[in-house]
């Protein structure tokens, strides 16, 4: 007999519709990733992706912005969504411990500021847009946001 | 006794109606925070999308175009034998294809036709070697300097441009076409240099199957009619964010990437040109690393 209220969304018969959209999201994600890294490493030669005009995936990925500290800018998108695809298995959701929260809200903090980054380079330095890179930036703010949400929803452990 | 159960109930009820009531100012609070904080990146990335619709973003390219400063030319052709030898062929992934062909000539001499395009950034990365070869038959003069197209792949790659330059050998005539300029007017890249007849017909002849995969691509060089290639042998990736003075600088050092690309080519053109040279000079013919990349012609 306590006042104490019952957790939503965290027993284990229901997790809620967020978890599981970030799952699918962050597997899309990864699928996306990985495509942009193979052509990375096989210098663009099957990319599918218009290449003339404003968009030209050759033409971002081969920028001197497709890399950071020497570090493809694909493989730490593919870094980053097997990360958030770990995080947002069911029993990282259910887990007692803070830290998967922490990580996955570290992690999409990071990844928004990065797209910015990213945006900022197509727009400003590249003059081109890659389309496979912005369903990559998009799927990105989609886990931001979820991520978000998710967290304002749940009561702070006491 | 039973009214004070119930006092006690109600008093219960009410604690933990105002509880419930915070909890849930609290995660409206927390909601509203998560809400403002999604609207503003959507916002930042907005905003961003809108400043470059009404004209902001780079225009220009980095790299400078005009004449090649002497310290260029002079890089190009002083490079010692020590660096062609120690950087060899090794990183060579594409060599010349060898045809059969009515030799090549101009004013008697065996000739080198390059025809590409100031725009082509594999054009860009395949001016470096084949300067640094053919400075070593002879001497460039008016030898410019430009960079690729902003707006293509390997945007802005810093390059050569064989564009109103003159090459002097006693071993070889050269004739560099550049076909059109890096700038476009009208959704075109502004004509520039016209090849002869007898080069267009060349580069229509031996530019397309069976001596080639694909007809048409640029750049295209026919080394004396004994040797046809076309596109680049390195990424122009390679050159990305550097002057022309610091490629000419970095050949220097044979252990610098750009050197090992750039040279390893130089190396392969060396030797395809000494077929049609008779093995002149002897001095260059003759060395180490061209020995090794005659060895190496066709091959691949």
């Amino acid at each position: 007999m306590s006042g104490t209220v019952r957790q939503p969304e965290k027993t284990k018969t229901g997790l809620g519709w967020i978890p599981w959209t970030t799952l699918v999201v962050s597997i899309v994600g990864l699928g996306v990733a990985a495509y942009l890294t193979y052509e990375h490493f096989t210098a663009g030669t099957t990319l599918a992706c218009p290449n003339t005009g404003v968009v030209n995936c050759a033409k971002v990925t081969s920028s001197e912005y497709s890399k950071v500290f020497g570090i493809p800018v694909a493989l730490l998108g593919l870094g980053f969504f097997a990360g958030m695809t770990v995080l947002s298995l069911p029993p990282m959701w259910r887990t007692s411990s803070p830290w998967p929260s922490r990580l996955r809200l570290a992690g999409v903090l990071v990844g928004v500021v990065f797209v910015c980054y990213l945006i900022w380079a197509e727009l400003f330095q590249i003059n081109a847009i890659c389309l496979w890179c912005t369903v990559v930036h998009g799927l990105t703010l989609v886990l931001f946001a979820l991520v978000l949400v998710r967290e304002a929803l749940t009561p702070p452990a006491s | 006794m039973a009214r004070r159960v119930e006092q006690k109930a109600a008093a219960r009820e009410r604690i933990a109606a105002q509880l419930a009531a915070q909890q849930r100012a609290d995660r409206r609070r927390r909601l509203l925070l998560a809400i403002a904080a999604v609207v503003v990146v959507i916002a930042v990335v907005g905003g961003l999308v809108i400043i470059r619709l009404v004209g902001g973003g780079k225009k220009t390219a980095t790299s400078p175009s005009g004449s090649a400063d002497a310290s260029i030319v002079s890089a190009l052709s002083s490079i010692p034998e020590s660096t062609f030898s120690t950087v060899g062929v090794e990183g060579v992934q594409t060599t010349p294809t060898p045809i059969t062909a009515p030799a090549l000539t101009a004013n008697g001499k065996p000739k080198v036709l390059y025809i590409g395009a100031e725009y082509c950034p594999y054009c860009a990365a395949e001016r470096w070697p084949m300067a640094v070869a053919l400075s070593r038959f002879g001497t460039f003069s008016n030898l410019g300097t430009t960079h690729s197209s902003a707006s293509d792949v390997f945007p802005n790659t810093p390059t050569l441009s064989f564009h109103g330059s003159t090459f002097t050998s006693q071993y070889l005539a050269f004739t560099g076409v550049e076909t059109t300029t890096n700038q476009q007017v009208n959704g075109q890249y502004e004509p520039l240099d016209t090849p002869t007849a007898e080069d267009q017909k060349t580069f229509d002849t031996y530019n397309a199957p069976p001596y080639m995969q694909s007809a048409g691509s640029i750049p295209f060089i026919d080394i004396g009619g004994k040797f046809v290639s076309s596109g680049a042998t390195y990424s122009p990736e390679l050159l990305a964010g550097k002057t022309q003075a610091q490629i000419a600088d970095a050949l220097k050092d044979p252990s610098n990437p750009i050197t090992k690309s750039v040279i390893a080519s130089a190396n392969i053109y060396t030797a395809a040109i000494c077929k049609i040279t008779n093995n002149q000079p002897a001095n260059v013919c003759s060395s180490d690393a061209v020995t090794a990349a005659a060895a190496k012609l066709g091959k691949s």
